[in-house]
Parts: C-alpha cells; sequence; structure tokens
C-alpha cells in the first residue's frame, strides 16, 4: 500500500539544545494509506507532540515529515487540508449546537461550501448526533464531544485524521461507541492515526502501531506480532507466603523478567508456560500453598514492560 | 494564627496563577489617574488675551491671574497674544473701551469659538470673578461690562454635544471589550487550535473577526443615537456620515480588544485593559467639551486619541458647523486604523500561528 504519511529521523527538543527535554528522539515510522496507526505509549512519551510535527504546529530539530508529499514546515496549507485533526483537549464551541459547530469549521476549512449541508448531516447521522444537532454542545456528555470533535475533524473530507487520545474521559459505552464509529470510517477508506495510551484501544484498533518512550521508538508492528514477538507467556502467581527467591525455585525453567506488581504477586514470563504448568505448581506447593496461578498470553502492556522495564502506565 | 500566616503565604503564593489580571488591576488605576489628571484635577483654564494696550487692560490681567481657589490655586493662566480681530478658534479676551454719557467704561470682551455652552458658562464666571476683583482694587464707581461673542451661529446644547461625544466611547467599548471577550474565549476553550489549523489566510480570519466587531459597535452607536434623537430632538444630517466616522474608532478599538488577549491570553485583563482604555480615551477624547476649548496639555493629548478626531468630524454632522481641520482628522483616523491593525496581524502571527 501506498505510503501516505513518512516521519524519518524526527527530533524535536523543548528549552534550551543542552539542557532542553528531548521530546521526541530520532523517531521514524511511515503510515499506508487507509491504516489506523497507534501512536502508543505512556503519558509524556512524545505522543502529541508527535501530532503537532505532523500537523506543523511544532517545528522539528531534526530529520524528514511529508504528508501526501508534502513537508507540514514547508507547505502547511496543502497539509492541512488534507488532514483532521482531533486534539487531545475536546475544543468544541460549547455554547454553540452541534450544527453550528460544524459550519464553524466548514467557514474555516471547506473550500466549497455546496455540499456542506448533505455531509453535516451525513456526519452526524454516522456519530449518532443528528437528533441532538440543535442542542446546546454544553448539555453534550464527554463521549458526544469527542464524537462531535471526530465529526468535525472528518468536515472537510480529509485524508488523513489525527486522533489525539480518542477516549480519554469517556465512558464505557461511549468508548466502544466511538471506536466503532472510527473502524467504520477506516472500512472508508481513511487512515488513522491514533496517539493513546490506552493499550486495549490500541489492540481493538490498531493494525500496525509504534511503542515510543522518551520520544523514541521502542517497537513498531502489528500488535500481534508485538505480542507474538515476545515469544513467551505471561504468568501470576499468588501464594502464602511469598516466594521470596523465585530464579532459585523456578531455576532452569527459563523463567525472565520477575516483577512484583503488588505485595503476594509474583510476576513472570516463560516461553511455553502451559507445557510447564505441572512443574511450576509442584515446585511452588512443595513449600507454598498456592492461592492462584494465572497463564496469559501478552498484552501490549507486556510488549512495553518487556522493552522498558517499566508498566505502560507507571 | 499560625494557620491563618499559613492561608495567608498561600494566598499570595497564588499571584502566579494569575499575574495579568494583578498587574492591570494595580496598574491601571495608576494609569487612569496620571492621564485624568491631565483634565479634572487641575484647575486652571489657559485664556488667550489680546495684549493689552491700556492701563486697565493691563490691570484686568493681573486682576486674571489673582482668581483663584480659596488654597491659592489659579483658575485663569492668561496667555497674552497679538490678535488682529480675525476669527478664533478658541477664545480671546480684549479689554476695550466704550465711551457714553457717563465716561469711559473699559470693557472685557470675550470671543469664542469652538467652545460649547458649559464651558463657556466656565470661563465667563471665572472672568466676572477677574474683572470683580479689577472693580474692587481700581475702577472705584465706574462700570464694567463683559460681553460675550460667539463665532458660532448658534449655541451647542451640551446634552446634544455630550450625547454625540458619547458616541465614539459607545463603538469603542463594543468592540474593544467583545473582540477581547471573543478571542480570549478561543483561547480558554481551545478553539484557537481550529484557526491555528485552518487552510486559509490569517488575514481572512483576523479581517473577518475585526469587521464583526466594528459592525457590532455600530449597532450599539445606533441605539445612542436614537436615544439622542429621541431625547434631544437633534439628528444627524447623515446617518452614513456617522457610521463612517466610528468605523475607524471601532476598528482601533477592536484592535485593542484583541491585542490585549494575544498579549494576556485571558479574558479578564484583556476586558479591563478594553474598558479602561475605551473610558481614558474618551475623557482624553473632547468628552466634555472640544479640545481646543481646554487648551494646553490636554488639548495635545487628546490630539493623539481617536475620539477627539471623531467628534470633530461629528459636530458638522449634528451641529451644521465645521469645525478643526476634517481632513487631518480623517488622515488621522485612517493612520491609526491601518497602524493598530498592522500591530494585530503582526501581533496574530507572532502569538497564534508561530511555530514553537
Amino acid at each position: 500500500m501506498e505510503s501516505v504519511l513518512s516521519v524519518r529521523s524526527v527530533t524535536r527538543r523543548f528549552g534550551n539544545r543542552s539542557g532542553g527535554l528531548v521530546a521526541v528522539d530520532d523517531l521514524s515510522f511511515e503510515v499506508r494509506q487507509g491504516e489506523l496507526f497507534g501512536l502508543l505509549g505512556p503519558n509524556g512519551a512524545g505522543k502529541t507532540t508527535t501530532l503537532n510535527l505532523i500537523t506543523g504546529l511544532l517545528g522539528r530539530h531534526g530529520g524528514a515529515i511529508t504528508v501526501l508529499g508534502y513537508d507540514p514546515e514547508q507547505e502547511p496549507r496543502r497539509v492541512r487540508r488534507r488532514i483532521g485533526l482531533v486534539p487531545q483537549e475536546t475544543n468544541v464551541y460549547t455554547d454553540l449546537s452541534a450544527l453550528d459547530n460544524l459550519w464553524h469549521h466548514a467557514a474555516l476549512y471547506c473550500d466549497d461550501l455546496s455540499g456542506v449541508k448533505a455531509r453535516i448531516q451525513e456526519l452526524l447521522t454516522l456519530v449518532n448526533l443528528w437528533e441532538r444537532r440543535k442542542d446546546p454542545v454544553r448539555t453534550f456528555s464527554g463521549g458526544m464531544k469527542r464524537r462531535l470533535a471526530l465529526a468535525r475533524a472528518l468536515l472537510h473530507e480529509p485524508e488523513i485524521i489525527l486522533f489525539d487520545e480518542p477516549t480519554m474521559g469517556v465512558d464505557v459505552q461511549g468508548r466502544h461507541a466511538l471506536w466503532a464509529h472510527i473502524s467504520e470510517l477506516q472500512a472508508r477508506g481513511k487512515t488513522f492515526i491514533l496517539s493513546t495510551n490506552d493499550m486495549a484501544e490500541a489492540d481493538a484498533l490498531c493494525d500496525r502501531l509504534v511503542i515510543i518512550d522518551h520520544g523514541q521508538a521502542i517497537a513498531l508492528d502489528t500488535p500481534e506480532n508485538l505480542k507474538t514477538d515476545l515469544g513467551r507467556d505471561i504468568v501470576l502467581l499468588r501464594t502464602t507466603p511469598e516466594v521470596a527467591a523465585p530464579e532459585a525455585l523456578f531455576a532452569g525453567l527459563g523463567v525472565q523478567a520477575t516483577t512484583r506488581p503488588e505485595p503476594g504477586l509474583l510476576r513472570f514470563e516463560v516461553a511455553g508456560a502451559e507445557r510447564l504448568v505441572g512443574d511450576l505448581v509442584s515446585r511452588v506447593t512443595a513449600e507454598h500453598r498456592l492461592e492462584s496461578l494465572r497463564i496469559a498470553r501478552p498484552s501490549l502492556d507486556d510488549v512495553f514492560l518487556h522493552h522498558t522495564g517499566r508498566a505502560l502506565r507507571e | 494564627m499560625r494557620r491563618f500566616r499559613r492561608l495567608l503565604a498561600n494566598e499570595f503564593k497564588l499571584f502566579r496563577t494569575a499575574i495579568p489580571i494583578h498587574v492591570v488591576i494595580t496598574v491601571q488605576p495608576t494609569i487612569l489617574y496620571l492621564l485624568m489628571s491631565v483634565i479634572l484635577v487641575h484647575p486652571t483654564f489657559d485664556m488667550h488675551v489680546a495684549r493689552p494696550a491700556t492701563g486697565e487692560g493691563l490691570a484686568l490681567v493681573a486682576a486674571m491671574e489673582e482668581v483663584g481657589s480659596p488654597i491659592g490655586l489659579p483658575y485663569i493662566n492668561p496667555i497674552l497674544v497679538d490678535w488682529d480681530g480675525g476669527p478664533v478658534t478658541r477664545q480671546v479676551v480684549v479689554v476695550e473701551e466704550q465711551r457714553d454719557a457717563d465716561g469711559v467704561h473699559p470693557v472685557a470682551v470675550q470671543y469664542y469659538g469652538l467652545i460649547d455652552s458649559n464651558l463657556v458658562k466656565n470661563f465667563r464666571n471665572r472672568l466676572t470673578a477677574a474683572v470683580l476683583i479689577l472693580w474692587n482694587e481700581s475702577l472705584d464707581a465706574r462700570a464694567v461690562t463683559v460681553e460675550q461673542h460667539p463665532w458660532l451661529p448658534h449655541d451647542v446644547p451640551y446634552t446634544v454635544y455630550f450625547g454625540m461625544a458619547l458616541l465614539p466611547l459607545t463603538a469603542s467599548i463594543a468592540a474593544s471589550v467583545l473582540g477581547g471577550a471573543l478571542t480570549a474565549q478561543e483561547f480558554e476553550f481551545g478553539t484557537i487550535l481550529e484557526y491555528r489549523l485552518a487552510p486559509v489566510s490569517p488575514a481572512w480570519i483576523l479581517g473577518a473577526r475585526l469587521t464583526r466587531l466594528v459592525l457590532w459597535s455600530l449597532i450599539a452607536a445606533v441605539m445612542l443615537l436614537v436615544a439622542i434623537g429621541l431625547t434631544t430632538g437633534a439628528w444627524p444630517d447623515s446617518f452614513l456620515g456617522v457610521g463612517l466616522i466610528l468605523v475607524p474608532v471601532g476598528l482601533i478599538a477592536g484592535c485593542l480588544g484583541v491585542l490585549a488577549v494575544l498579549v494576556f491570553r485571558k479574558l479578564i485583563p484583556a476586558f479591563l485593559v478594553g474598558l479602561v482604555a475605551s473610558f481614558v480615551g474618551w475623557l482624553l477624547g473632547s468628552a466634555f467639551g472640544l479640545a481646543a476649548g481646554f487648551g494646553g496639555l490636554y488639548e495635545l493629548v487628546s490630539r493623539f486619541t481617536p475620539g477627539t478626531h471623531a467628534v470633530e468630524l461629528l459636530f458638522p454632522r449634528y451641529l451644521g458647523i465645521e469645525i478643526g481641520s476634517p481632513r487631518i482628522s480623517v488622515l488621522v483616523l485612517v493612520l491609526l486604523s491601518v497602524g493598530m491593525v498592522a500591530l494585530t496581524g503582526l501581533a496574530y502571527r507572532w502569538r497564534v500561528l508561530r511555530r514553537a
């Protein structure tokens, strides 16, 4: 598939060059046409900065970015005509209606207003807000505001939609509704770039994703491949008393990355955990009472933990 | 008490959460006072006096210098001028002699030009006080008369003048406060991002906002104009003319409101700047009388306000008499408008569009 966005060795600092913070550090990735691409990382990892570099709101200190063939710093208007941004903070006019918000956007972003009326109806219907189109936005829930912001970002028919933390502050119901809208839009050929620190969201939506930490890409692939590449299962073991020396107890089984997420709970990675269950249980129960044993396939959080030694939400 | 001291310390630390508001509310009254003192605090009026040729004329000038408040502040600052008897824009006092059956009487003649009835009353009262001193001191039983010779064909009703001078203030408040509020809202709600990313020229965006502010300021001015008309019976000879005069006032004020937000990025300081600047501009801009009538520092300062030029252009629309220099007033208003629009455009580029 054709690449619509290319980020190559991009660097962005804040503060002075010597002692400032490097928010994006030699970051590279490509996004293909029609893809739903994720930027996954903890808060402060550099995801929003990356989106701002793509839109040209921020200038970069190194590297190159092309959006649909244009450099956002050199030709910001060409780029901005073709992208839609849903920012992290929902920035809609709360005293205006949903309709008025979209017309306001149309005046700023649409060269030709002839088809806008129909498009507004189509988009508000798509995000299930048509019935509430005349209500002031201040009466909307957080999820409804996010859906309105999404409809607004789509109004000028952008080829790429940048969505910063799509479901932040949105309840479970609203979150699933929003995911459904995003998937439907992707099915219609839109390219999405999502920034999120929610691994479930990234897992559910993204075709491919880049995991970012301290501004650097630490892994890039499909969620499935990233988890499979880990090559190990996750074991969560609760015993009484605690296993004091897991390395010694499980010697020879290939146990790695042992951590204690909470008191009494031991977490480790091991290849082929299913085959080792019997051995694990017998070693544990020799001197401990087994409270629970859970074997899970790795999540994206585990991938992040594997690469950084820290949990995604730490 | 220790708890109270801690709480008080916390209160002062919160200064950092609203630095612009603290600065504005602290500094603005002082600025307002300093500017207002030009017209309100100083009691002395400049009064031109034709260089006297007689002893009585010189005695009157001395008496004028003597008139003052109980604490000794002079009410009149007589400025001797060589006057050829031609029309005057301010006022000139001339001491003449009048001969009748009883002999020769000195006459203090007050010629005045661009001065409304309220100021004439003020000047006449002061001049009369000077004449009384002169009479008591040296004229014995001889009569002295104070006459007034207006150059305008009719008196200027103060209610009309005051209402007319309020028109620029109305336009100014509407545009500056509204401009500040609307733009501050964009920063506070984050909607400024919509403008930052919009693929259109910032000139169009700023142009639309300023046009809207000007139009709203005209709506506010029309309401006042109707109120003046209904209460005094005075209507301008051309509504379009009044509108065209107020357009630059609204534009300048609208720019000021937007600029204040681009500096402070918050509503309240921007609101205060718009409000205070409008009132100061009004007070210094011929609010209570034509600048030429006050003379001195007031006139000098008022020449830099859009209000003075707007009032001098409105004067013929309401009172049928051309005053001042309309071409210069138009030029000043146009230059101020262009300057403020350019400044606002630069600030918009710098504060909104600049790539960080």
